[in-house]
């Protein structure tokens, strides 16, 4: 299968305030991929690096081997992106907006989008500017549902969303992505929303890729193993396999992709006394935090 | 795709379109019932004395009025697309994107000719009303830098809501003002006539300049 977006040596600084430095990210077609990073890892730099809207200091992104800083409008035509917000041309009212992006698609469904806003019981004639986060959320989804792109950019889609037009949104994206194997490379700060909707989750922190791998397999081979110390005072030593180690008072929440079997070792080889040690199912967000630490 | 932008720019300008050129023939009109007026109430002798040899310049209330005519239009304009950095929609439009922003810029200096042209054809028909040919020509050579202070401001205008960064807004300011300086300068009745045709070739190089914030804007300059 190929990969629909491909950056490779990517390295962007703000001034001198580095972002990330060789950076390689690829998104296979007719997958989800979720991006994952805490406010400043990045996101919305790389969202605008591969959108055109910043050179990046060195490396290149492609998306269908175009580079990014010079997409040829027939490419163009093959991306839906929506940015963080929602933001749309907010003086336009439901019908305009329909009308001017329809001269630019020449397969443009206008359907889907009727649909949509027909759910949102509002009339053709209501402007954007008037409406709530939340039917502007559905209208930018229309018309993204109504060019029929090949690969959808989602900047932080779930942004001021309340939970049950978040679901919707999700929910009409991910039947539309996998009936028509559309690829979809998205940012959200709601982890939960990801779960339901990726196959791939890119993780980042400072600087760096944590994790790039099917969320399935993160899920399986990522481990939380929580226990108490008997001796609070007690400072435990990171090891190689340990991810991240999160202590309060006695309480030990201990991050791996190593096994039960070698935590156990661990404890014993070092001696350490502890009580109630057990494995916890985490979902996506708990994974997350374990991963990236709660600072 | 072009008729798409066309629809676009013709939403967010129709109203000032109708709005500004109301404004414009109203100023004209104005200043037509101030010559009729000053014409019954001084006498048609003083009111050619003052004219031909005090330099009275009957049009001067127009000076101002392109200018902001061609502010209103280019905020109009540009101002809806920087908002929440919206021209991140324009630029994304499977079109290249300096024809996008040209094209832009084609509509509202279009805006502009309508708007000035029909003031301009009323000033110079009514001037010719009331005046002999020497004087409505000394008058259009004199309202010419005028109108064209009414398109480099909206240039300026361009170039400067599309600025990314807030300081080169500033630097924009002061070239733009002593830019609009030049073409504001007090003069004779006539005066200008040496520079009106460079002042025109000036203001349609000028016409190039938001293309450079654009590019800023896409380099990612913040």
């Amino acid at each position: 299968m190929s990969n629909v977006i491909e950056c490779n040596n990517l390295t962007h600084y703000y001034g001198k305030k580095m972002v990330y430095e060789n950076l390689n990210i690829h998104v296979r077609e007719g997958s989800i991929l979720g991006l994952l990073g805490k406010n400043g890892a990045g996101k919305t730099t790389t969202i605008n690096i591969l959108n055109g809207f910043l050179q990046p200091r060195s490396g290149e992104c492609l998306i269908y081997n175009e580079n990014t800083q010079h997409l040829t409008p027939k490419t163009k035509a093959r991306i839906g992106f929506l940015i963080e917000g929602h933001v749309q041309y907010a003086f336009m009212n439901i019908h305009q907006i329909e009308k001017f992006y329809a001269g630019f698609y020449p397969n443009w469904k206008r359907e889907p989008y009727w649909e949509l806003m027909k759910k949102l019981k509002v009339l053709p004639t209501q402007k954007i500017s008037s409406m709530s986060c939340g039917q502007r959320s559905q209208v930018a989804l229309g018309l993204i549902l109504a060019q029929d792109p090949d690969l959808l950019i989602l900047d932080d889609f779930s942004m001021g969303l309340d939970p049950g037009y978040r679901r919707l949104f999700i929910d009409y994206l991910r039947e539309y992505a996998k009936a028509a194997n559309k690829t979809i490379f998205t940012t959200s700060h709601i982890i939960q929303d990801m779960e339901r909707l990726i196959d791939d989750v890119l993780i980042m922190d400072y600087n760096r890729v944590l994790a790039q791998k099917p969320v399935k397999e993160f899920m399986t081979t990522f481990k939380q193993f929580n226990f108490e110390l008997l001796n609070a005072d007690l400072e435990l030593k990171k090891e190689k396999f340990i991810v991240n180690l999160e202590k309060v008072k006695n309480q030990i929440e201990l991050y791996t992709y190593d096994s039960e079997e070698v935590v156990l070792n661990y404890l014993a080889s070092n001696g350490i006394g502890y009580t109630n040690f057990r494995k916890v199912e985490m979902t996506l967000e708990d994974a997350f935090i374990g991963l990236t630490g709660k600072y | 795709m072009w008729k798409s932008i066309l629809y676009k720019e013709w939403l967010k300008l129709r109203w000032i379109i109708l709005i500004s050129t109301a404004l414009g023939i109203m100023a004209v009109g104005s200043l037509f019932l101030n010559v009729q007026h000053d014409f019954l109430f001084m006498g048609a002798m003083t009111y050619w004395y003052n004219t031909l040899f005090l330099g009275v310049q009957y049009f001067h209330l127009l000076k101002y009025v392109p200018l902001v005519i061609g502010i209103a239009i280019g905020v109009a304009q540009y101002f809806p697309e920087t908002v929440n950095k919206r021209i991140k929609l324009s630029f994304h439009l499977p079109i290249n994107e300096n024809k996008i922003l040209l094209l832009m810029m084609l509509c509202g200096t279009t805006t502009l000719l309508v708007s000035f042209g029909s003031m301009f054809l009323l000033f110079w028909g009514l001037s010719a009303h009331f005046f002999p040919q020497e004087i409505v020509y000394g008058a259009i050579v004199s309202v010419t830098p005028w109108f064209l202070s009414g398109f480099v401001i909206y240039f300026f205008i361009s170039l400067i809501v599309m600025e990314p960064v807030w300081k080169y807004w500033i630097l924009y300011g002061l070239i733009g003002y002593a830019f609009i300086g030049l073409y504001l300068e007090p003069s004779t009745t006539g005066g200008y006539e040496p520079v009106v045709l460079k002042f025109a070739l000036l203001t349609v190089l000028l016409s190039l300049s938001s293309l450079f914030s654009a590019y800023r804007f896409r380099k990612g300059e913040m």
